[in-house]
């Protein structure tokens, strides 16, 4: 996965304490990796599903299967990876349940938090209304292609990884993937 | 616009994110086409964006960590609660099946 940060050596020795800790059942340990994850953990759960009530029920499902997973991690690959698939397969569990939640006005969606530059304010008033569209455009999209979207051109999952966590085969993910674009030039075109 | 264009948007939208170049059979079209051509800039800064998204953070509910904690809590107390009537349950029904062995053994002489 392409776009993760790379936390520094001490965090990374921290964070492997604290995973060490947890697996032995010291929950302390796993509320502090909670705390450490939880914005990170929301802010895909946003994405995928779009309404941020369901993104924390996607979230805490996502945390508590964090935590009866943990024993089984072993460092292949970092927390937050892991992390991400939990949630990307907590969101599909709850989208089953959502077919009866569904059509959150995007007014309550809100806007997410991003780094704006200051010293441009220009800039940055357009980026942010670029943002905007572009956040509505990927709300409108169907929920499969959304979420193959956010995992492909946001978070750089490989194919692989994408037709693994959706359990669909590589190339109907690229498939999947392409038409998504596609539907999404097309929504960001008409809204102009 | 053409008809080729609308054939062609699909490819220019995904290529243009994956900066990649547009399948061969439209790369001579999309070339000398200025709707095209336009169309594959707007993808490429969608493109750059989504990527930028990322970095971008919202921050989650207040109570996610204590809704997460105490369900935790509340899953090893339903645990503990079922774990002292099962063991207990789990020793009597030995005790009387050793009963019975015992008393329902064959004996020499019987």
């Amino acid at each position: 996965m392409g776009n993760h940060f790379e936390p520094s050596p001490v965090e990374q020795a921290r964070e492997q304490e604290l995973i060490a800790r947890a697996q032995g059942g010291d929950r302390a340990a796993f509320a502090a990796l909670v705390r450490e994850h939880s914005d990170m953990v929301y802010t895909l759960a946003r994405r995928l599903v779009g309404d941020p009530h369901l993104a924390a029920d996607v979230s805490q499902e996502a945390l508590i299967r964090a935590w009866k997973a943990l024993p089984g991690f072993r460092g292949d690959a970092q927390l937050s990876t892991w992390l991400h698939r939990i949630t990307v397969n907590a969101a599909w569990t709850q989208k089953k349940k959502a077919s009866r939640h569904q059509g959150a006005s995007l007014d309550e969606v809100g806007e997410l938090a991003m780094p704006i530059d200051a010293d441009h304010p220009e800039v940055a008033g357009e980026i942010l209304e670029l943002r905007g569209k572009l956040r509505d455009a990927l709300d409108s999209l169907p929920e499969a292609q959304r979420q193959i979207v956010v995992m492909k051109d946001i978070y750089g999952w490989s194919h692989a990884e994408i037709s693994e966590s959706v359990g669909i085969s590589v190339t109907a993910a690229k498939v999947r993937l392409h038409r998504a674009r596609a539907r999404l030039a097309r929504i960001l075109e008409d809204e102009g | 616009m053409t008809i080729v264009c609308e054939i062609a948007a699909p490819f220019v939208a995904n290529s243009a994110v994956e900066d990649t170049e547009v399948v061969w059979p439209l790369r001579s079209h999309t070339a000398s086409c200025l709707k095209c051509q336009a169309r594959q800039a707007a993808m490429a800064k969608t493109g750059r964006h989504l990527k930028a998204m990322a970095t971008e953070s919202n921050p989650a509910p207040r109570d996610l960590e204590w809704k997460v904690m105490s369900s935790l809590e509340g899953d090893l107390a339903v645990s503990r609660s079922w774990a002292k009537p099962v063991t207990l349950t789990a020793a009597a029904v030995s005790m009387v099946a050793a009963i019975l062995i015992w008393r329902l053994r064959p004996r020499p002489g019987a």
